[in-house]
């Protein structure tokens, strides 16, 4: 049946696969471990200067409180985009006549111009020098070879000089900072977007950094979640009242199909359809039930057994919900189960339970003595898949309560990325739900080899 | 004379343990259908509850008590208050274009591992294998976020394209075990005769196997076209403005009336309705492998 050769052809076969898992699998897990523990803007390093080319003095950690000493500008990159605590400075590029008369040209600080005429774009064209307000001021205006306070002076320009604009130059500030790390004084510099000010302007904090760093802060924060806590009951509650049923039911299922009944193909079909049906859709049909003048009310209206609808699906009402929830699951999921034991089933010898019926065996006893010992591989992959999507339960939950009222840990994934937009903590509880279906899998697993190795 | 002695001697018992056995049987078969159309009714009811609630009027869908005859009144009411809402063509469009990028891509891709698996013995076929069902088994949850994060940084979030590659990513494990137990219910003696008589391996396989792979391939893609169809999560994780419509109806399930909530459901559940229908045969083909 296999060809027996040692060759590539296999390898090439297999190898887009493997590319593509790797690229779409194994790559994003390491992000998503990545994420979950390695804080991206964790410490900001300092420079001796205004300037990225400088050498770093140490660095700081996000949220450390720091001083402002002095602030500079210097030429923006053009990659930098509306950052929140970015602050720039405009300096125009001007030519006119100085003190002296002579042609001067040079960088001068956008606030030291008033724009008198401007291009249709908004560009300025034109402008007079503004007066120094205060008595002590100086009443010159410095032109500079280039658009940082530190350089050259070109010549002083007079208040209220006509003076032509040539360019505009971008600046981005930076501070001059001093604070506490470690139980050491550092002071240094750093770019103005990495830093907020506080109303004072004197004092401030590090709002983020550009290095990264080892944390258990994201794990933390799930920790102390408020909805962690019921999101876990929830889950594991769900995943106790869900896996049993389903089992039991799909073992029935299961049953009636090998019974090959006359409408078999049908049934098939129909115990079928859920597999094909998305959590979404399953949820809005239980909610289509549940909701308040929906099926299930109506249906006891009509058998007088209740006089009004009845609310299920409220905060009040939680275990309505989480019924609703599990009948849902129940109803979506079973049929996967279903199939696996079918499988399992199809595996076990019709003889076998031929001759056990021979010598009298119930249905009872053939299920506790044949089929169950012999479905034990089938069951126990079974298990292990349905395990795994029971953590993942997510949009029947959102469909029957809102989120808000009931909740379950992938629903808490997706609030964190969505509603916080926080995707580290994100990740961090998608990291918990793998490590839950590991060591479930590996519980099952484990539980199964013991019993055998018991056995023999 | 002897031999007709000890029938009659035996005849009765047997008969009334014979027929003892066949009451029971028929018992046994009258409650197996009981069972078989009560689970029907279990699956069926909701279903049918929600195509009547889709296909009736809004003042229908809002009154309470419900009539026990469904359908009544029918009109096209519901179902146009919510192929008009906003984002519901376009999601339903963005669906079908993502299911299908997925079928295609991932049955590309899948096929040809699909035939290594069930064809070649080679060192690292079982590690393959192994690692396929452990990806196969891997929560969507954990892929969603990082995968998201990093079509940012590539400048390709938001967009049908993107998660057709995530869909197929989380389709193709699925595909290649499905594929790869079509193939391997293919004898191999089939292509070995058809290069007995001459053909290359490649006309064997055109020729002599492809026709009898078809139908199971074509299976599998449609499950895959369901997978992605059906996907919620990573779909409203990794989208914002080209929403599939499953990502659509859960965004907006909040604010919206129980009319819109039961089209949509109806909606996602049509692919499910017809697809299963022709898959139904190769369902076992599909998960038998697995405990394998």
């Amino acid at each position: 049946m296999q060809k027996k050769k040692r060759n590539l052809a296999p390898y090439w076969l297999i190898l887009p696969s493997l590319l593509y898992l790797a690229l779409f699998f194994a790559y994003p897990m390491a992000r998503g471990l990545a994420l979950s523990v390695w804080d991206d803007e964790a410490v900001l390093p300092l420079r001796t200067e205004a300037d990225l080319a400088s050498a770093e003095v140490g660095r700081m950690h996000q949220g450390t409180q720091v001083e402002i000493l002095g602030q500079q500008g210097n030429l923006l990159a053009d990659t930098l985009g509306d950052e929140t605590n970015l602050l720039t400075e405009l300096w125009f590029n001007v030519s006119g006549q100085d003190v002296d008369g002579a042609e001067v040209s040079g960088w001068v600080p956008e606030t030291r111009i008033r724009v008198r005429e401007e291009a249709d774009d908004g560009t300025p064209l034109q402008g007079t020098v503004r007066r120094r307000l205060g008595s002590n001021a100086d009443p010159l205006t410095t032109v500079f070879a280039e658009p940082n306070e530190n350089s050259a002076e070109m010549g002083k320009l007079e208040a209220s000089a006509e003076v032509q604009i040539t360019a505009v130059a971008t600046l981005e500030v930076w501070y001059q900072v001093r604070g506490e790390e470690a139980g050491q004084t550092i002071e240094g510099w750093a770019p103005s977007r990495f830093i907020q000010v506080f109303g004072d302007e004197v004092n401030g904090r590090i709002d983020r950094g550009t290095a990264g760093e080892f944390t258990w802060g994201f794990f933390e924060r799930m920790f102390n979640d408020r909805f962690f806590g019921p999101a876990v009951r929830t889950t594991l509650l769900l995943m106790v009242l869900i896996i049993p049923t389903q089992f039991v039911l799909a073992i029935i299922m299961a049953l009636v199909i090998q019974a090959r009944l006359k409408f078999n193909s049908i049934f098939l079909y129909i115990f079928a359809i859920p597999l094909g049906v998305s959590d979404l859709a399953v949820g809005i049909l239980f909610f289509s039930i549940f909701t308040q003048n929906g099926l299930f009310n109506s249906v006891l209206q009509g058998l007088g057994l209740i006089d009004a609808a009845r609310p299920y699906l409220t905060a009040d009402t939680r275990g309505w919900i989480i019924a609703a929830i599990w009948l849902a699951e129940v109803w979506r999921a079973t049929s996967i189960v279903m199939v696996i034991v079918v499988s399992g089933l199809q595996a076990i010898s019709d003889e076998v339970l031929e001759a056990a019926e021979l010598f009298g065996a119930g249905l009872w006893q053939r299920l506790r003595y044949i089929i169950l010992p012999l479905l034990k591989p089938s069951l126990q992959v079974a298990l292990i898949l349905r395990t795994i999507l029971a953590l993942q339960v997510f949009a029947v939950v959102i469909a029957l309560s809102g989120g808000d009222v009931v909740t379950v840990l992938a629903n808490e994934t997706y609030r964190q990325y969505f509603e916080f937009r926080n995707a580290n903590v994100a990740s961090a509880y998608a990291l918990f739900i793998l490590v839950i279906s590991m060591v479930s899998a590996v519980f099952y697993l484990r539980a199964v080899r013991t019993q055998q190795e018991i056995a023999s | 004379m002897s031999q007709s002695g000890i029938e009659t001697a035996v005849s009765p018992d047997v008969l009334a343990i014979q027929q003892k056995h066949l009451r029971r049987q028929k018992l046994n078969r009258a409650s197996t259908y009981v069972i078989a159309i009560l689970i029907s009714l279990w699956i069926l009811i909701p279903i049918f509850f929600i195509f009547s609630m889709a296909f009736t009027t809004q003042e229908a869908v809002r009154a309470y008590p419900k009539s026990i005859l469904p359908f009544i009144p029918f009109s096209l009411d519901t179902m146009r208050f919510f192929l008009n809402s906003e984002g519901i063509v376009p999601g339903l469009i963005n669906s079908v274009i993502v299911a299908v990028i997925t079928l295609l891509l991932s049955t590309i891709i899948a096929a040809p591992a699909g035939y290594a698996i069930s064809r070649y013995i080679f060192p690292g076929r079982n590690f393959f294998r192994l690692s396929i069902l452990a990806v196969r088994a891997f929560p969507i949850v954990v892929l969603s976020i990082p995968l998201a994060v990093l079509f940012i940084q590539a400048g390709i979030f938001d967009s049908i394209y993107s998660l057709a590659l995530m869909h197929t990513a989380l389709a193709l494990p699925t595909t290649i075990l499905v594929i790869g137990s079509v193939f391997a219910s293919i004898p191999y003696e089939l292509e070995e005769a058809a290069m007995v008589f001459g053909c290359t391996p490649w006309q064997a396989f055109r020729h002599v196997v492809l026709p009898l792979v078809l139908p199971g391939i074509a299976a599998s893609a449609v499950f895959t076209f369901v997978l992605s169809w059906n996907e919620v999560f990573a779909a409203s994780i990794l989208t914002l403005q080209n929403r599939t419509l499953p990502a659509q109806i859960l965004f907006s399930l909040s604010n919206s009336s129980e009319a819109y909530q039961f089209a949509g459901g109806f909606f996602m559940l049509i692919p499910a309705l017809i697809f299963m229908f022709f898959i139904r045969r190769y369902l076992f083909n599909m998960w038998g492998q697995v405990t394998k």
